[in-house]
């Protein structure tokens, strides 16, 4: 039998990977009122093989629902770096993406990406649960594809992301 | 004997009933915790919530304590000023212990410094605040947002 190469091992890699997503969901704002309608029997995000789960050593995707206080983001950044790689990271509504409606907050970050790599938002005020489920497909479609590498940009930048989080946190 | 009539006995300032079950009772600084006690007495067993607000253009804090009586199903706003220049108040967490976190809230967010509450000044929600309390009218949000955060590039080109 021929032996496989790297590249062939990883593509199909990513394609079992695709299919079970383990989903840690950090819930700080009003996001996480979608998520029961996504799990349950209406709208079913397991028929796709995504699943909520509760550590994070065993997660594959960190979804961020909601805005980040600097005081979540200490938890999230420790949280983040607990997970195992592979893992991606899904930020959930407007907030995560410029601030939303916390614009003008004195404790709310307005760029989740600065601090951690984030591989796809889902934007939205809220978002519907079928917006949800697209963006999770669409997730699926880059980590097939191989383009979902949030966890090697932050070990690459990883000086870049750990002045932004001290400057907030200290 | 009713409720508002035995409120009347305490030694207060003024008392307005704005509509019915909500009496107001202003009061100074010096007598709030004996008139805090003469409410407890009464039958107001509820410290439902305290807190303050910067009345700046009297250049005063304004401090509330809604109180409620279960018996009566009365509401009570007990309210005092102290000056904002270095304010200073006294713990009333013997007579109410919900009072214990309020203050240390309070001093974190207005600056309000409580005698007797050995926690008051310790961190509680904000984690390594430097700047003014952020409770305050003159702390400036948007100016204190733009010295530490950055906004996204609406063209979407960021660095």
């Amino acid at each position: 039998m021929e032996k496989m190469t790297e590249q062939q091992f990883r593509t199909i890699g990513n394609m079992l990977r695709k299919r079970s997503l383990w989903m840690l969901h950090y819930c700080t704002g009003c996001g996480s009122m979608e998520l029961p309608a996504v799990g349950t029997s209406r709208y079913d995000m397991e028929r796709f093989g995504v699943v909520p789960y509760i550590t994070p050593r065993q997660a594959d995707i960190l979804l961020v629902t909601g805005y980040v206080n600097t005081k979540t983001l200490r938890r999230i950044v420790t949280v983040y770096e607990q997970m195992l790689d592979p893992k991606y990271v899904v930020g959930f509504g407007s907030c995560p993406i410029n601030g939303g409606v916390y614009w003008d907050s004195y404790a709310v970050i307005k760029q989740l990406d600065r601090y951690i790599p984030v591989d796809l938002y889902i934007a939205g005020c809220m978002p519907r649960p079928e917006a949800i489920i697209t963006g999770f497909m669409h997730l699926m479609e880059l980590i097939d594809k191989g383009k979902a590498t949030g966890y090697k940009r932050y070990k690459e930048n990883l000086e870049y992301y750990k002045e932004n989080q001290r400057k907030v946190l200290e | 004997m009713n409720i508002l009539d035995r409120i009347k006995q305490l030694n207060i300032t003024k008392v307005n009933v704005q509509r019915e079950n909500r009496i107001f009772v202003d009061t100074e600084k010096d007598k709030l915790i004996s008139v805090l006690y003469g409410m407890k007495l009464i039958g107001f067993n509820q410290l439902s919530i305290m807190s303050a607000v910067d009345r700046i253009k009297d250049n005063e804090f304004e401090l509330f304590y809604v109180l409620y009586n279960y018996k009566e199903k009365v509401n009570a706003i007990v309210r005092t000023r102290i000056p904002r220049d270095n304010p200073v108040i006294e713990t009333a967490d013997k007579i109410y212990p919900p009072a214990h976190t309020y203050e240390r809230e309070l001093t974190e967010m207005f600056g309000i410094s409580v005698s007797g509450n050995p926690d008051s000044g310790k961190p509680f929600i904000l984690e390594n605040w430097k700047d003014k309390p952020p409770m305050r009218k003159d702390f400036d949000s948007v100016e204190y947002v733009d010295k530490h955060f950055v906004f996204r590039n609406p063209e979407g080109k960021n660095e």
